[in-house]
């Protein structure tokens, strides 16, 4: 028998402000609705994968304890962290120890709750632990000041326009508004974006994607369990997951204008999937700020290097369009918490595989991929999901 | 903002110190005990260029909360002589005046400040020549 990895089961919050909820409440209510979902028992989890960015407000950095006891799990648990991609980055070790064969059924958790933080700076203060703190932070630049910059080489490289940006923020709240798990229900005329005073400019103030609460679940099974159980209701195949790595700070950098972390683990994720960009049709990718859509299909081999803004405008990238990007409405419109972002973005795809996604179904779904993004691409994940009879 | 930090790099921001490769010649900043191009140990400390061009910048408006006191600001990714880029905060100028491309050069100047009466950090900055 192979050693194959299948999702047999997802769970997930609303995403949004939930000031009367703890980071055990969003936990507990995330992985029993997985473990129902799965149909499994609780006592056949060895492991518990969290991806966290920031734990609590409570600075617990060791959340494994906390989402255990609320979860009511005796597994053993372990906190990941890539700042913005750490959902991604749990899942891909959750996928490491069942493929390795140590595991059979281990949980994957991402989780964030970040409407504590309302003073002034302080959200600012946790992206930049993403970027390079020493050097690119404390000599002025944010997170946002750096996707700036990757904004105007985009622009300077192949004359993608303010316009091209703004379409990408207005499809995600299109396609957010058929999302129930969405934290922004409704569109936004591309007006608003290209109007809105401008944060660091050439970026809007509503450009962005805003860090709220939530949690998301996943369960993972090796094959072996599977066929011994025969328990599961559905099962979904990890073709592959893949992850890449560039420097840390922009200004050591050869090229701003493409995420080179994004194209090693895209190369690597189709090598391993035995596919290639072609056979993709869906995809969820990090859309933090504009460009970061652009520079995703383009460098995930989705559409020509610089052809990302025209593509956009086109429909290309549209609900049903050619490609389907974003149909849960992406960090934009679903909203970010951090650590969950990887995990919902897996979920989607799920729920898209098992034609399960209602309103945003996408038509003629074999394959799906995900990309989630570490600060300015210091790490990208790529996985890529297919129907479990593959 | 704490004070053995500010202290530990004294050199790299007061004076801009980084590396030079003895083996490849590649310049770094900040310094590393190994060159990250080569992986060499034999290297040296090296001060970089303290002139050069503005590639991209752009005006923060939101930042953490050790440097809210001086929103809005203009940052810059600087390309340095040497070749040699940073990242730092452009001043002496107006956002609006500002072009790509134009010369800079350093000027030392308080990065963060912590409170009214916490510490002051120093660094360098880049004003229009």
């Amino acid at each position: 028998m192979s050693n194959e990895v299948y999702i047999i089961g997802t769970g997930q919050t609303k995403f949004g402000e939930f000031f009367d909820l703890n980071i055990g409440d969003l936990a507990s209510e995330a992985v029993s609705k997985a473990i129902k979902n799965a149909g499994i028992g609780k006592n056949e989890i060895r492991t518990l994968f969290i991806g966290s960015t920031v734990s609590n407000s409570l600075s617990q950095s060791s959340i494994g304890g906390i989402c255990t006891r609320s979860c009511s799990l005796s597994s053993n648990a372990y906190r990941i962290e890539s700042g913005n991609a750490s959902g991604a980055a749990a899942f891909h070790h959750a996928f490491l120890s069942i493929k390795s064969g140590l595991y059979d059924v281990v949980v994957v958790l991402g989780i964030d709750k970040l409407s504590d933080y309302v003073q002034n700076g302080t959200i600012e203060k946790i992206l930049a632990s993403s970027i390079d703190y020493q050097w690119e932070y404390e000599m002025g630049a944010t997170l946002t000041g750096l996707y700036s910059f990757l904004t105007q080489a985009h622009m300077e490289k192949y004359g993608t326009t303010l316009e091209q940006l703004a379409y990408i923020p207005t499809k995600n709240h299109q396609n957010g508004v058929l999302n129930p798990k969405a934290q922004y229900r409704y569109a936004i005329p591309i007006e608003k974006f290209l109007n809105a005073k401008r944060i660091a400019d050439p970026i809007g103030r509503f450009d962005i994607a805003t860090p709220c609460d939530g949690a998301a679940a996943i369960i993972l099974a090796s094959e072996r369990y599977i066929e011994n159980k025969k328990t599961h209701s559905y099962k979904v195949k990890i073709l592959s997951s893949s992850v890449g790595s560039d420097t840390l700070a922009l200004q050591h950098r050869e090229k701003l204008t493409e995420l080179k972390a994004t194209k090693i683990a895209a190369n690597d994720a189709y090598h391993k999937a035995k596919l290639t960009a072609s056979d993709i049709n869906l995809a969820e990718v990090h859309d933090s700020h504009p460009i970061g859509e652009i520079l995703a299909i383009e460098d995930l081999g989705l559409v020509p290097k610089g052809e990302g803004g025209k593509a956009s405008v086109e429909g290309l990238t549209a609900l049903n369009g050619k490609i389907t990007v974003n149909p849960s409405g992406g960090l934009k419109a679903r909203g970010d918490p951090f650590g969950a972002t990887g995990i919902a973005q897996l979920i989607e795809i799920v729920e898209q595989i098992r034609g399960n996604a209602g309103k945003r179904q996408v038509n003629d779904v074999q394959y799906g991929l995900t990309q989630n993004v570490m600060g300015t691409g210091v790490m990208s994940y790529v996985s890529i999901l297919g129907r479990g009879e593959n | 903002m704490e004070p053995p930090k500010i202290w530990r790099e004294r050199k790299e921001r007061y004076l801009g110190i980084g590396i030079m490769c003895e083996d490849c010649k590649k310049k770094n900043f900040p310094k590393t005990r190994i060159c990250p191009d080569c992986g060499s140990e034999n290297v040296k400390p090296y001060k970089i260029a303290e002139r050069g061009t503005l590639k991209y910048f752009t005006q923060i408006m939101n930042t953490g909360d050790e440097l809210v006191f001086n929103t809005p600001y203009v940052v810059g990714l600087v390309e340095l002589e040497d070749g040699i880029k940073v990242t730092a905060q452009i001043v002496d100028c107006d956002f609006k005046d500002l072009k790509k491309g134009i010369k800079l050069e350093q000027t030392f100047r308080v990065i963060a400040r912590n409170g009214k009466e916490g510490l002051i950090k120093y660094g360098f900055k880049f004003r229009p020549i």
